[in-house]
């Protein structure tokens, strides 16, 4: 493959501007994997410094433990209900947002704010909200005469889902509003002439020509939200019983325990649960610059 | 980007032709959802600063008036290592954001420019964003404490980098991709080696879509818990960290953990605020097209 722009002396220099990356990827990426696929396979714990081949022993104790299947159900419902109810909420902001209005410059940042915090901070933030005692959301509650409790088994799925949306549904916003911005302004002024409804307009036109982003969006949503730790750990640390305990939560629970070998394993377990996902989101993610980067090498 | 946006906007109002009270009713809806869904920062800014007693009594109260006691007692030490987490945070933050651009622009460089590696480079890069954090948390912590560097900043910097260099090499990549060809093929003619193109020409052409990558490196690094709750425990401990300790612990003072979660989330949120239209394009970045 010969570059187009230099014509002698590129081969050295594409080793060496790539040097960085390569010792990176070999150091943090491919000996991680190594080490990670073989502390799976050994039954080391913090207690046991010469840990010995268990096989398939590690794997076998994760399928095994209901504790698993709760979290690994728990996790998927909880994504698939966050991420629908983020895509359609997103999406319906961004409707908002796509016509000029009074102040909308400085509400975008207003909008946008929750993504910028960090989850942790956000539980904690929840935690203050939400407390029985001295918390905004129950003594509202309790002017209406309303007593609930909202850390119950009950209520304590539902007050998550809605906590996700509040610092999430800003991202899909923002990736739906972005992807308005480039519908061509033909298209709304040929539907005018067509004297097509505005649903009308947004079922036919609007709806199709975002198709890639509404899956990008709900794809990186989904990841996000299968592997969310930090809110519900420091919220609820997984409880109460075992309710909350995502997949993160779970394999947390298994590690500060000692136990490298089944954490190792469980770790494993959902990334090869993942596995299949994968080149679908990459393609989709770098279409784009590979694309480009081959019409450039013509 | 801006430039569309704005054109975009224009055109908008040219259409919307003086009706301004038709888009009043946007404003109401989007500001509605602006304070519910700032509601728990709100909330939390103003219980930063009221008294004990206020906090304790209810959170309509505010009868005790203002007070600075929470955020003086969170610098003034009284049991607290928050001023230790602070510069933590920032040194983490900035050493990522530092070690992210010397991997990822030079290599970015080679694989658009070059042709490095085909796709098959890149792909591998973008799949790394999608594999769970935490199989690769547990080989980082038994390689770092190895290499005795745990519960450093050295280790949240490397933890850090592995998990922003998808995005970086993604956002990088197209920026390179956006470099006019001419202004290279003209640095080549005139004798410009492949480190003379990318240093003095396409480096400053580069910039404000580093500034972005940076800004936004800086702040997920800033936000980041898993690694970091796994790979520091008392030493390299940051904000994210250091504030949930207060909360784990018995007997919550909560007039001071607001102060130090508002305390930590002023430079974040002014990244969000000064630097919107970076993040706009670093949010929204390989998902539009």
């Amino acid at each position: 493959m010969s570059s187009p722009l230099f014509v002698t002396g590129t081969k050295g220099a594409r080793w060496i501007l790539s040097a960085p990356l390569l010792a990176f990827l070999v150091v943090l990426v491919v000996y991680p994997i190594v080490t990670g696929v073989q502390t799976a396979l050994l039954d080391r714990t913090l207690l046991n410094p010469e840990p010995e081949f268990v096989g398939a022993d590690n794997f076998g104790r994760v399928l095994g433990d209901d504790g698993f299947w709760n979290a690994l159900r728990f996790t998927a419902i909880y994504t698939i209900v966050v991420t629908a109810i983020e895509l359609a909420l997103g999406f319906l902001l961004a409707l908002v947002f796509d016509r000029a209005f009074p102040g909308k410059k400085w509400l975008l940042s207003v909008i946008i704010l929750p993504v910028m915090i960090a989850p942790a901070l956000m539980g904690i933030m929840f935690r203050l909200i939400l407390n029985q005692d001295i918390g905004l959301v129950p003594a509202i509650f309790r002017s209406m005469g309303q007593n609930v409790s909202l850390f119950s088994s009950d209520s304590i799925i539902p007050v998550l889902v809605i906590l996700d949306l509040l610092q999430w549904t800003p991202f899909t916003f923002l990736l739906f509003y972005s992807a308005l911005q480039s519908v061509p302004e033909e298209l709304y002024e040929a539907a005018a002439l067509d004297r097509a409804r505005y649903p009308r307009v947004i079922s036919s036109i609007v709806i199709p020509l975002l198709l890639p982003t509404i899956f990008i969006a709900g794809f990186l949503r989904a990841i996000d939200a299968f592997r969310t730790f930090d809110t519900i750990y420091v919220l609820t640390g997984g409880g109460p019983g075992n309710s909350t305990t995502t997949l993160s939560i779970y394999i947390y629970k298994i590690l500060s325990g000692g136990d490298f070998g089944t954490a190792s394993a469980a770790a494993a377990i959902v990334a090869i649960v993942m596995l299949p996902l994968v080149p679908i989101v990459v393609r989709r993610l770098n279409g784009d610059v590979i694309a480009k980067n081959k019409k450039m090498k013509r | 980007m801006t430039a569309t946006l704005n054109s975009k906007q224009s055109l908008a109002r040219r259409k919307a032709r003086g009706a301004s009270r038709k888009g009043l009713w946007r404003t109401v809806i989007v500001v509605s959802v602006g304070l519910f869904i700032n509601l728990p920062l709100l909330n939390a800014v103003v219980t930063s600063f009221k008294t004990d007693a206020d906090i304790a009594s209810s959170p309509f109260s505010f009868d005790r008036g203002f007070t600075l006691d929470h955020y003086i007692a969170v610098f003034g030490g009284s049991g607290y290592d928050f001023t230790k987490f602070l510069p933590n945070s920032a040194f983490t933050a900035v050493g990522t954001v530092a070690l992210v651009m010397l991997i990822a622009v030079p290599a970015s460089y080679a694989i658009v420019r070059l042709g490095f590696g085909g796709s098959m480079l890149m792909n591998l890069i973008t799949s790394l964003r999608l594999v769970p954090a935490m199989f690769f948390a547990i080989p980082f912590f038994l390689m770092l404490s190895a290499f005795g560097l745990y519960d450093s900043i050295a280790a949240l910097v490397l933890a850090n980098t592995f998990l922003n260099l998808p995005l970086a090499m993604l956002m990088i990549c197209s920026a390179v991709r956006d470099v006019p060809i001419e202004v290279e093929e003209a640095a080549v003619i005139d004798g410009a080696s492949v480190y003379r193109t990318l240093g003095s020409i396409v480096l400053p052409l580069l910039a404000p879509g580093l500034v972005a990558v940076g800004i936004l490196v800086f702040l997920f690094t800033w936000s980041d818990y898993l690694f970091t709750v796994i790979l520091s425990s008392s030493q390299a401990t940051p904000v994210t960290v250091g504030a949930a300790f207060f909360v784990t612990s018995a007997g919550i003072a909560w007039g001071n953990v607001s102060a130090v979660v508002v305390v930590s989330l002023v430079i974040p949120l002014s990244f969000a605020i000064f630097a919107q239209r970076y993040l706009v394009r670093g949010l929204s970045a390989g998902a539009v097209k």
